[in-house]
């Protein structure tokens, strides 16, 4: 039965337009796009809405090009394109927090571009574990929530925050507890599975998804240990786009038994703090706990050390990099921690790849290559 | 026997080894993936070592094209085949550049010729041989004759674009400007030379270096190499067809290894 669950979750996953369809009609909610890569989704559940994740797509560009140059990530070119063409006509809002360059102008188009679609900006502070930046990040979060409830002509009150919260705990730790034994089961939770079953989050109601994820953890748990003899890899990155790289990896015998994706881990494995009563200075704490993320200023760049760990717990054989081509932060750490990896002796395959790209085959040789490299 | 075929971008090689892994017969064809040229080499080694498909106990396809060839026993990638090829020619070599028509590749071995890493350049054909292609036209000479063009040139003229499109621009207004040909023609070897060896910087390199493909055909290419990286760069025997002398290895290994598994 969990088996099916599995299969329903990768269809949301990579299709996302049915999953939305399907999610608005049966909770009947509003929907509020977030952008990547971590926008307060508890205020956008709290006032009865769902949020949908805004990752882009797979689609021909041309609209977008009027406001983004060739040089910015498919992302947010994406994003954009979808947006002119009226795709995203049914949300309410967009929240685009302001990580790079790129992201900080597409706040200024959509505001320009699409005035009928209210902008709610953000900015996390670059110095978070300041006394100052911890306030800052309380500031901006009920910031949101103010422009939120002027967007949506309602007023959220605490106490739905609070439940919103309640709701994303329930998901942040069903999601740790399914990587975990997603790792134990990569002949069930193959390369594409485990992702697109992550990335099915993105589109969903997420208590209705908390549930899903349940149901297949309680299955997972019933299996017998896996006997899988093929290459376990962590993956890092913002993204495994397009699919057709995951249809690869499987080929290759490659299952991915470890994350540190924007669309997968880095959204639940920072935990909140007990101690901490108030829910927005709860979510602020996880802002200023996150580690080793791209996206957040860590002068300690404990990424590499954070891969190596990661390899190291979950008996991984190497570490597979997906760069976004033209993801400005993603490509500055890259040389740190490849030298890190290279100093621990741990192989890494290094792929560049855009939302847009139709043609495979060289991916497909670096993928084989290194498959038979390792095995 | 055990056949490999490498099915490039731009040419075909197969090759034929014996039992006790002797080179049999080697042929080249310059037409690749999309062409039927792959019959023809197969036809070309039987025919020249005097036997048939018969004899063949098993066939390792590699190359761009690898996938489309379904009576291979195994498809394996140029690299893993480029590092199988040099180690039998060449012994313990620790670097491979590898100048295809469509991509160029820079392979780094263990001392016991197992590719440690790699690295491809990307989609663009800068680095590669279609570059030198380009160029041939713009200079009105064929590609056989781009190296002792090269090897006239009194002057160095850098050729600064990376996009090859951009260079092909360029290099019409050096000639329009009345540079020689001779210099221009060194000056697009250069800028490939230097193209590889930003590749090289990354996946690291160190002596032995080999360069493979049919791009080691040309001298003016692997002389700018050597002078880029500072390091003599040596070019095998059947420069052309490693990739397919290296797939005729694997398929020896992966015969006898299935052999020995199974009795």
């Amino acid at each position: 039965m969990y088996r099916d669950t599995i299969e329903k979750m990768a269809f949301n996953g990579l299709n996302p337009g049915k999953a939305i369809e399907e999610t608005k009609a049966s909770t009947g909610k509003d929907l509020v796009g977030v952008f990547p890569i971590r926008t307060p989704e508890e205020i956008v559940y709290a006032a009865g809405c769902v949020p949908v994740g805004m990752w882009g797509g797979r689609t021909e560009l041309s609209l977008a090009d009027r406001y983004l140059q060739s040089f910015c990530c498919s992302i947010m070119r994406t994003n954009l394109e979808y947006a002119l063409r009226g795709v995203y006509n049914d949300v309410k809002a967009v929240i685009i927090p302001s990580f790079c360059d790129s992201m900080k102008c597409v706040i200024e188009n959509w505001k320009l571009a699409l005035p009928q679609i209210p902008t709610i900006a953000l900015a996390y502070p670059q110095q978070r574990r300041l006394q100052a930046g911890l306030e800052f990040t309380v500031s901006e979060i009920k910031r949101v929530k103010h422009e939120l409830e002027l967007a949506l002509h309602k007023i959220i009150t605490n106490e739905q925050v609070e439940e919103a919260f309640s709701v994303y705990e329930n998901y942040r730790k069903a999601m740790r507890e399914f990587t975990t034994l997603a790792a134990d089961h990569p002949d069930i939770i193959t390369a594409k599975k485990r992702y697109l079953i992550m990335k099915a989050g993105s589109y969903m109601d997420k208590a209705v998804y908390t549930d899903m994820i349940r149901e297949i953890n309680e299955g997972l748990k019933e299996e017998a240990p896996s006997t899988f003899k093929g290459i376990r890899a962590i993956v890092t990155g913002i993204m495994v786009e397009p699919a057709e790289i995951l249809d690869i990896f499987e080929e290759n015998g490659i299952a991915l038994v470890g994350d540190d994706l924007a669309i997968g881990s880095r959204l639940w494995r920072t935990p909140s703090r007990d101690e901490v009563e108030d829910v927005y200075l709860k979510m602020a704490y996880i802002i200023y706990d996150i580690e080793g993320d791209t996206f957040f200023f860590d002068p300690d760049k404990k990424k590499g050390s954070m891969l190596i760990s990661m390899k190291d717990e979950l008996k991984a054989d190497c570490v597979i990099v997906m760069m976004i081509k033209f993801c400005d932060p993603e490509e500055y750490d890259y040389p740190i921690y490849k030298a890190e990896l290279e100093e621990a002796g741990i192989p890494h395959l290094y792929l560049e790849v855009d939302e847009q790209m139709t043609g495979f085959e060289q991916h497909r040789t670096r993928i084989q290559s290194f498959s038979e490299m390792i095995l | 026997m055990f056949l490999g075929i490498d099915i490039g971008s731009s040419s075909t090689e197969a090759a034929l080894i014996s039992e006790d892994g002797k080179l049999l017969a080697v042929a080249v064809r310059n037409a690749g993936t999309g062409s039927r040229a792959y019959e023809e080499v197969v036809r070309d080694v039987l025919s020249e070592a005097g036997t048939t498909m018969d004899d063949v106990r098993y066939t390792v396809v590699t190359g761009y094209g690898r996938t489309l060839y379904k009576e291979a026993d195994r498809q394996i990638t140029e690299i893993t085949c480029h590092a199988k090829g040099v180690r039998y020619l060449m012994g313990r070599v620790s670097t491979i550049v590898d100048i295809g028509g469509q991509d160029s590749k820079v392979i780094k071995l263990d001392e016991d010729g197992n590719v440690k890493n790699f690295l491809m350049n990307e989609k663009c054909a800068a680095g590669t041989g279609r570059f030198l292609e380009v160029m041939t036209r713009v200079l009105g000479c064929s590609l056989e004759d781009l190296s002792d063009m090269a090897d006239r040139s009194t002057r160095f003229i850098p050729i600064n674009n990376v996009c090859t499109v951009f260079a092909e621009s360029e290099v019409i207004s050096r000639l329009a400007t009345g540079e020689a040909p001779e210099d221009v023609a060194r000056g697009a070897h250069v800028a490939v030379a230097k193209r590889v060896m930003g590749m090289c910087s990354r996946v690291g390199y160190s002596p032995k270096v080999v360069m493979t493909g049919g791009v080691a055909l040309n001298s003016n290419m692997v002389d700018a190499l050597s002078q880029e990286l500072g390091l003599p760069v040596e070019v095998p025997p059947h420069c052309q067809a490693v990739g397919a002398i290296g797939a005729a290895v694997a398929a020896m290994e992966t015969y006898k290894k299935i052999m020995g598994e199974e009795s």
